[in-house]
């Protein structure tokens, strides 16, 4: 469903360059739920920016549901991103001058066609994340567990190939990770959507069907959960993922 | 079914609070420009300031400051309005809005804030006008002082106006045109560093401000008698190292402080930290309240300056009255003067009279030929009034002796003055049988009384006799000098002024700086003379008491007490026009600052909020706020009023090469009124430092 091929991207900053992503090959199947950790400047974040096109890259291929998205114009990255994508973001990005309900709503008004199938979508998801109670409150009246499960409701309501997430519980106490991490897994269950989530907590990226461990803008490894891990063996995963992590990290000392 | 547009509507109700700071920076923008522009083209300050003079030109300079302030703070304005928004923008635009679409609705929002916040300016800028002249002229009143606007200042509004509007939609688009979306939704709180430029720039700037002031200074004089060339306007770009000097002294400031940091590096980190990083917007901040400070300066020490040169002359006065007159003219004797003034209860004492003659100088002019000129001597260059060896002892006391064929000028006794005598004569002429007698000039005489815009000379005795031989009433005139015994009365004044402009008749209704000789010459190259044109400023004995009769008539008497009374009414519109300016820029500059100092709280709130969790007490952060609010207050005002001062002492200095008394006793009172201004910053500095308190406690 999502194919990324030898992406490459530097940063610039004065006269120097700094390669972020050194051809990065990676795929995201289809309901598949993937997370990307690695330490801080391995290109984590750049790489889930490259894949939503929020900022531009210099070479590779990225194909989301069989449409190559380098080459696209303005209007049809737009369109993309309002359609086939869905974003949760670590520091919420809800906008504080709507409702939680009018937030949910915004990718639909975005896309013309906040009609009332749109509202009855966005009162399921609600509900569906346990936050029917603060539907008509402000982004400031409410806590930063329930302002990421609206984030990730957002993310949902144009239903979407993929959801895109960058750190989503990184500003979130353990309950309401927890809570973050179920509503994801009740988007890939009961809505069929792929997710693709940057993260740094492992036991976030424990409920994940493959974690990619990157390194220095390049896949270090990548770790495949065994099926049926969430109910009985994610404990096992989890450890599996911070020996992986270590080994990681004495190489690199 | 909610619309994107509805969306918006909502979005931008939400966003209340900063649209709030957005139309009032852009409505004090068109409200000091409007207003300013107000007085700039009213009939009211035009029929007094005369056109070419200085006063008009530095009213306008000023403007231009003014203006450009204005500029920079409304984009700084739209900037900041911006950053708040780009949140919302990148938000919209991660979820799948493209800029295009986003476009129609952020010109909307931002053009109607614009256009309603700029109405709202112009039309509160004529009112704003108005209470502030009346409040003038509650301070002093004349029949000039009446308020009459002339609309096309609104030219000038609308001008700015468009210019608002344009940078407000040109800031939209750059923003909607970005392709890095994080960028967007992560600009409120993008820092901008300026670039640095090592310790060195701020000594260099101090070097540059102090070279561009003598260069700009020194460029047209160094034209004139250097190459003989009249410098075109552009020649003030040799003033532009100043603006240069002023960034490099506000970049220092902002980057690297004053203060030698050796003993305490971490003395003010905080502080200095959040500045350096928003250092592109606070440097911005400082040079506009700079340059508006040193306007707001430039404008006040035109009060003291005249004032105080004025009252100082008026005081060294020798003799209560002075006037002077044709021979053909009808004038008040002794006998009628000591009439009048026994009217009133007075005795007129002292009465000293002296008849002159009035020649036609040869001498040295410039000929222009476009821009550049060259010397030539002609035949008449202009009109001189001679006193014998005699009139000028009965006068003055002062023994003179002059060789024959030899004449002296008459300067003030501090040897300033000079301007209006003229010191290459070779030729006198007797303007009636065109008789002329060769003379030398043989230095000058010293007595401030007999020093105006029309110049007097001492003659030797016989070649008086000689060359005005046969010459008319017209071309001869009689000085007179008289006190009052006791203490005189402004009834009497006014009544012996009235009296003598109605002995006048009407060939003598012309400005001092009509020359007949001039005239002649002009006449009989076959030219136009330039007094007999609109170029001549215009004065009439049917408004006696108008500035221009005052202080342009050429036999306007000198009477102690009129002068020190009327001076205010005289000069009220000179002095309240640039009154206002002053008022304006600091306004301007004051406003500058205090919403500089709101917007740092605003933007690093975070920075705060840090801080008070890493335990940082009350003091501690009111510590840190001063040293934010502080130097946005302090350095602008230091260097825009020390510049100004610096560039004022080398502009008297300039006049005549010398700091005559008055002039010292005028930058005087200038450092008194620095002191005054001074507090009135401190109050405002203080206010800000309240206020950002509350906000941060908020």
């Amino acid at each position: 469903m999502l194919y990324v091929k030898n992406l490459h991207k530097s940063y610039q900053s004065g006269n120097k360059s700094y390669n972020v992503l050194k051809g990065i090959d990676l795929s995201v199947a289809d309901q598949e739920f993937v997370a990307v950790m690695g330490p801080s400047g391995s290109g984590k974040s750049t790489l889930l920016n490259c894949i939503s096109c929020y900022i531009p890259f210099e070479q590779g291929t990225i194909t989301l549901g069989g449409q190559e998205l380098n080459g696209l114009d303005e209007n049809g990255l737009a369109k993309i991103r309002n359609e086939k994508l869905g974003f949760v973001f670590q520091d919420f990005m809800l906008l504080d001058g709507l409702t939680m309900r009018e937030n949910i709503l915004v990718p639909g008004i975005i896309r013309g066609k906040a009609d009332k199938k749109a509202e009855k979508l966005a009162d399921q998801l609600l509900t569906l994340f346990g936050i029917e109670h603060i539907a008509s409150k402000y982004p400031a009246d409410v806590s930063g567990g329930e302002r990421q499960r609206t984030a990730v409701a957002r993310s949902l309501l144009n239903q979407p190939l993929l959801i895109l997430a960058d750190e989503p519980t990184g500003n979130l106490d353990s309950k309401s990770s927890r809570s973050v991490i179920e509503s994801f897994e009740n988007a890939r269950t009961k809505l069929g959507t792929s997710i693709f989530m940057v993260t740094h907590d492992s036991f976030a990226a424990s409920f994940c069907d493959r974690v990619i461990l990157l390194k220095d803008g390049v896949v270090y490894d990548s770790l495949e959960a065994e099926p049926g891990h969430r109910e009985g063996s994610r404990g096992a995963f989890q450890d599996r993922l911070l020996d992986a992590i270590r080994k990681m990290s004495s190489m690199e000392s | 079914m909610m619309t994107l547009k509805d969306l918006e509507k909502k979005l931008q109700k939400a966003d209340a609070k900063q649209a709030k700071l957005y139309l009032f920076c852009n409505f004090i923008s068109l409200l000091l420009i409007t207003a300013y522009s107000a007085m700039m083209f009213s009939p009211t300050v035009l029929l007094v300031l005369p056109q070419g003079g200085d006063s008009r030109k530095q009213m306008v300079a000023i403007f231009v400051l003014a203006l450009f302030g204005c500029v920079v703070f409304t984009i700084y304005a739209s900037g900041l309005f911006f950053r708040k928004k780009a949140k919302q923008l990148g938000t919209l635009m991660a979820l799948g809005a493209s800029g295009r679409r986003l476009l129609p609705g952020l010109f909307r929002e931002v053009l109607t804030l614009s256009a309603v916040s700029s109405f709202l300016g112009i039309v509160a800028g004529f009112p704003f006008v108005w209470i502030l002249w009346n409040c003038f002229k509650l301070i002093s009143d004349s029949s000039q002082m009446a308020l009459t606007f002339d609309f096309k200042c609104l030219y000038l509004s609308a001008v700015f106006f468009v210019i608002v509007v344009a940078c407000s939609c040109l800031n939209a688009y750059r923003y909607l045109k970005k392709t890095n979306i994080m960028e967007v939704m992560h600009e409120e709180h993008r820092n901008e560093p300026v670039r640095e430029l090592g310790r060195w720039c701020g000594p260099v700037g101090i070097g540059l401000v102090l070279a561009g002031a003598v260069l700009g200074y020194m460029g047209p004089v160094v034209c004139y008698y250097g190459f003989q060339f009249y410098a075109p306007a552009w020649i003030n770009i040799l003033y532009a190292p100043v603006f240069v000097g002023l960034y490099m002294i506000m970049l220092h400031t902002v980057v690297y402080g004053w203060r030698p940091r050796k003993k305490d590096p971490y003395k003010n980190l905080i502080a200095r930290s959040m500045m350096k990083f928003q250092g592109k917007q606070t440097v911005n901040n400082l040079l506009v309240s700079t340059v508006l400070i040193a306007g707001s300066v430039f404008g006040m020490f035109y009060l003291p300056m005249t004032g105080v040169e004025r009252a100082m002359e008026i005081k060294s006065r020798p003799y209560d009255y002075y006037y002077h007159y044709r021979a053909d003219q009808n004038v008040p004797d002794e006998e009628e003067i000591s009439t009048l003034a026994a009217k009133h209860g007075l005795v007129v004492k002292d009465f000293k009279k002296a008849p002159y003659l009035s020649l036609g100088m040869d001498g040295i002019t410039e000929v222009e030929e476009g821009r550049s000129f060259h010397y030539e001597r002609i035949p008449f260059k202009c009109e001189g009034r001679f006193l014998s060896e005699e009139s000028y002892e009965a006068l003055t006391g002062e023994k003179i002796a002059l060789e024959k064929g030899s004449y002296m000028a008459v300067c003030k006794s501090d040897g300033t003055g000079l301007q209006f005598l003229e010191e290459t004569a070779q030729v006198l002429t007797n303007m009636e049988t065109f008789q002329s007698i060769p003379v030398k000039f043989a230095g000058y005489a010293h007595y401030d009384l007999l020093t105006d815009s029309s110049g007097y000379y001492v003659l030797n005795s016989e070649d008086y006799e000689s060359v005005g031989q046969d010459l008319g009433g017209e071309w001869m005139g009689e000085a007179v000098f008289f006190n009052i015994d006791g203490e005189d009365s402004y009834e009497f004044a006014q009544d012996f002024f009235y009296t003598l402009i109605s002995s006048f008749g009407p060939e003598c209704e012309i400005p001092s700086y009509y020359d007949r000789v001039s005239k002649y010459y002009a006449n009989s190259q076959g030219e136009v003379y330039w007094g007999d044109t609109p170029d001549m400023t215009e004065v009439s004995f049917s408004d006696p008491d108008s500035s221009n009769f005052r202080i342009y008539w050429k036999y306007m008497p000198k009477s102690r007490l009129l002068d020190q009374t009327d001076y205010n009414s005289t000069f009220s519109v000179f002095l309240m026009m640039f009154l206002f300016i002053a008022i304006i820029c600091s306004l301007a500059a004051v406003i500058i600052e205090y919403t500089r100092c709101m917007t740092i709280v605003l933007n690093n709130r975070y920075v705060f909020e840090d801080l008070k969790r890493l335990g940082a007490s009350p003091g501690f952060l009111l510590k840190e706020i001063r040293s934010q609010a502080g130097p946005v207050f302090k350095i602008p005002a230091i260097v825009g009023m020390g510049a100004m001062y610096f560039l004022y002492i080398l502009l008297m200095y300039g006049n005549d090469g010398k700091i005559t008394a008055s002039e010292a006793g005028g930058m005087a009172v200038c450092l008194f009124i620095l002191m005054g201004i001074g507090l009135i910053y401190y109050a405002v500095y203080r206010l800000a430092v309240k206020n950002m308190c509350h906000q941060i406690q908020g």
